[in-house]
């Protein structure tokens, strides 16, 4: 570390780097090293002005600048991690709610931090009590982007997925196999990539 | 010049409006409205339960022998649009959850908010809103001094840290009757005839989406 940094370096960092993941539209990994300076950093600067507060005098001028920088990383840590967490909804909806789906990924589990898989797990117990108040006959987590034009659709498999039930009774999805089958009841399947519509 | 009905509302929703109509009304208004409009339980358990029964005669239809080539197409399309009212319920629930949970924080501070929540909706406001919290605390709070550890900063020169609904946000309305006069926010007034198509601020038009006499679109 330099000691030409200025205050709020780092938490600008934090953002760009906040930004860039809207603006690729990809979950970057989270930054432990950056947050962990820049919770360092507030507690310089706590200390910092904690040494200009005195009993007798008026708060000298440098008092406002460092709480202005305290806030102002505060916010910014709170940001990015909101940011996060934001992200990390809009995919827990992108697969259907299928939360297993998320933390077994390898690739994604490794961009997550622990306190966000934790995140993760409550939320999902969360959705999951909102909608058990539905009936079973709609399934609220199923996608919403496109509506519903056919009733069947002709899927082909990509990955063994077991024996799933039907309309059409029991069916064991092989790899490779091709099947015509109602969709409501393989939708899931698709949005998380075992069956590929043809 | 139309007369401009006043005081009690009288139904301007044309009573043959199904409750599929009402309910693509409604979703629409809630999907363009910036606030959290009032929840539509009735409605939703009227076409719940339609949608079960439905589902129903078509299972038992399905498997009854003597049902013809003809009707097995019929089935198909009552199938079909089964599935398509589920899509909307589906969205306008959904729609209803993101607005919920990104203002988690103001509904559970907020009385008014909450009377226009069903009591599954109060009660996923509150976990969502406790969850983040926890999530910020152990995330980043709690390792921060003892005077940065609170949530509830009111700094000055700085956005609330509450997300509350923007009402000031443009929308189109579109007129299903002639409206009373509203003002709009540069003094002028307008008055809508049925059918009129307009952009304005949601503030201004509230009212009338929550009377029915306009929707969003």
């Amino acid at each position: 570390m330099t000691d030409a940094r200025q205050y709020g370096e780092l938490a600008t960092q934090l953002i760009l780097e906040a930004r860039r993941s809207t603006q690729t539209d990809t979950l970057l990994k989270y930054n432990d090293g950056l947050v962990r300076s820049l919770i360092r950093e507030q507690r310089d600067l706590e200390r910092a002005a904690e040494s200009l507060m005195t009993e007798n005098t008026a708060p000298p001028p440098a008092l406002l600048i460092i709480q202005t920088a305290i806030n102002r990383n505060k916010r910014c840590l709170l940001a990015y991690h909101s940011h996060r967490v934001d992200r990390l909804r809009d995919m827990y909806w992108a697969v259907g709610g299928a939360l297993p789906h998320i933390l077994t990924n390898q690739d994604i589990r490794s961009k997550l931090s622990p306190h966000e898989v934790d995140y993760l797990r409550s939320y999902n117990s969360s959705v999951m009590e909102f909608r058990a108040e539905f009936s079973h006959e709609l399934d609220i987590t199923a996608g919403i982007t496109h509506p519903p034009k056919d009733l069947h659709v002709m899927v082909r498999v990509v990955r063994d997925c077991g024996v799933i039930q039907t309309e059409l009774g029991s069916i064991d999805f092989k790899k490779g196999q091709r099947f015509m089958v109602r969709r409501a009841d393989i939708e899931h399947l698709i949005v998380q990539g075992y069956l590929e519509e043809v | 010049m139309p007369a401009i009905r006043r005081g009690s509302p009288p139904p301007f929703i044309p009573d043959d409006e199904t409750p599929l109509e009402k309910l693509t009304r409604h979703w629409m208004n809630e999907r363009h409205a910036p606030d959290i409009l009032p929840a539509q339980e009735d409605l939703l358990g009227t076409l719940l339960d339609h949608l079960r029964r439905q589902s129903e005669v078509v299972q038992l239809l399905r498997g009854d022998p003597s049902t013809s080539e003809e009707e097995h197409i019929r089935i198909v399309l009552v199938q079909t649009e089964i599935e398509r009212v589920k899509f909307i319920v589906r969205s306008y629930v959904r729609t209803r959850l993101f607005k919920i949970e990104k203002y988690a924080r103001f509904i559970t501070t907020n009385a008014e908010i909450q009377t226009r929540l069903t009591a599954a909706e109060r009660d996923h406001a509150s976990r969502h809103a406790k969850i983040t919290d926890r999530h910020f605390h152990f995330s980043v709070l709690q390792s921060l001094p003892e005077t940065q550890s609170h949530l509830d900063d009111t700094a000055i020169f700085m956005p609330p840290m509450i997300t509350e609904p923007d009402n000031s946000i443009p929308v189109f309305v579109h007129a299903l009757q002639n409206c009373p006069k509203i003002t709009l926010p540069d003094g002028t007034s307008l008055e809508m005839e049925k059918g009129h198509i307009s952009l304005t601020s949601y503030n201004v038009v509230q009212h009338l989406v929550a009377r029915g006499e306009v929707e969003l679109v």
